[in-house]
């Protein structure tokens, strides 16, 4: 199975930024984490961060065109401002999962809607870091669904 | 000892056939939980899992017995259609049971954020996860999750 794990602005920082929220593993580790076992069992599970919108919806646009089966997405605080990704998303036809690493039902207000929800298979959020390893793990068990 | 998962699950759940338009076919609760249970068991969680239709009992349920475990995995099911009493009484046995340090996530069997209005349940910022929309599987995630955080307690 070939995974996108597309990460939205900040979550390059992570590790460093607000750790009491987001927990002390880098990006770079949680990658290092989800790949070592995947790429054992011939999965292909690629991670990508990018603090610009346009990139993150083209990634998408690409996740389409490569037949990619599986979208994880953490599209951070463009969760509650992008329309672009809600339409990109929409005319993806893999799994999607929607991950955050807190729950932002639980934060501000301004982080209670997103645009993203209703476009996704899945939502899973506020299991820390180790949600990434949690729904790929998931997905890798999952049929090959046909798009 | 540190491996006592509570599964609970709330109003509506004991019939599960109003959920194969959302593509969860001939999904039951015994199966539901079939499953649950060799993911416990596979894991080391000895498990108790429950359903109750009504409202008022699974809260007392909750305020009474959650201090025989050690974590909580929770389907609230309708409980956004209720009043907001109700809700009140959720947070404040969530808020009780986070205190206590105590893992704490929401299951939905479908992506209830595809059908409007449905809310998650309210708790302290870090306390409570959410996974929807995994079918069954919702459940086997939050199970991995909450044994990962008991392990790591």
């Amino acid at each position: 199975m070939n995974i996108y794990v597309i990460n939205g602005p900040n979550i390059n920082l992570l590790g460093t930024r607000e750790t009491e929220i987001y927990g002390k593993d880098t990006l770079e580790s949680i990658t290092k984490d989800c790949q070592e076992q995947a790429f054992k069992d011939g999965h292909d599970v690629k991670f990508m961060q990018s603090n610009y919108e346009g990139e993150i919806v083209e990634w998408i646009q690409n996740a389409i065109t490569e037949k990619i089966d599986a979208i994880v997405i953490n599209a951070a605080a463009y969760t509650h401002t992008s329309i672009a990704i809600h339409d990109a998303l929409k005319s993806y036809s893999g799994y999607k999962v929607e991950l955050h690493i807190s729950n932002p039902h639980l934060r501000e207000s301004f982080r209670h809607v997103s645009y993203i929800s209703s476009v996704v298979d899945a939502v899973v959020a506020g299991l820390g870091p180790d949600g990434y390893s949690h729904v790929i793990d998931l997905l890798l068990d999952l049929p090959i669904k046909v798009n | 000892m540190n491996n006592r998962l509570l599964i609970i699950n709330g109003p509506g759940l004991s019939d599960l056939s109003n959920y194969n338009e959302t593509g969860y076919d001939d999904l039951t609760l015994d199966a539901v939980q079939q499953k649950c249970s060799e993911t416990c068991e596979g894991l080391g969680l000895e498990m108790d899992f429950r359903q109750n239709d009504n409202e008022s009992e699974l809260l007392s349920v909750l305020i009474e017995d959650i201090d025989n475990f050690d974590a909580l995995i929770i389907n609230p099911a309708g409980h956004s259609q209720a009043s907001s009493i109700g809700l009140d009484m959720y947070s404040t046995v969530i808020n009780k049971i986070t205190n206590q340090g105590k893992p704490v996530v929401e299951v939905r069997i479908e992506n209830i954020f595809k059908q409007g209005n449905n809310k998650p349940l309210q708790g302290p910022e870090s306390g409570v996860g959410f996974v929807g929309g995994l079918g069954m599987h919702s459940y086997v995630l939050a199970i991995k999750a909450i044994n990962k955080k008991l392990s790591n307690n």
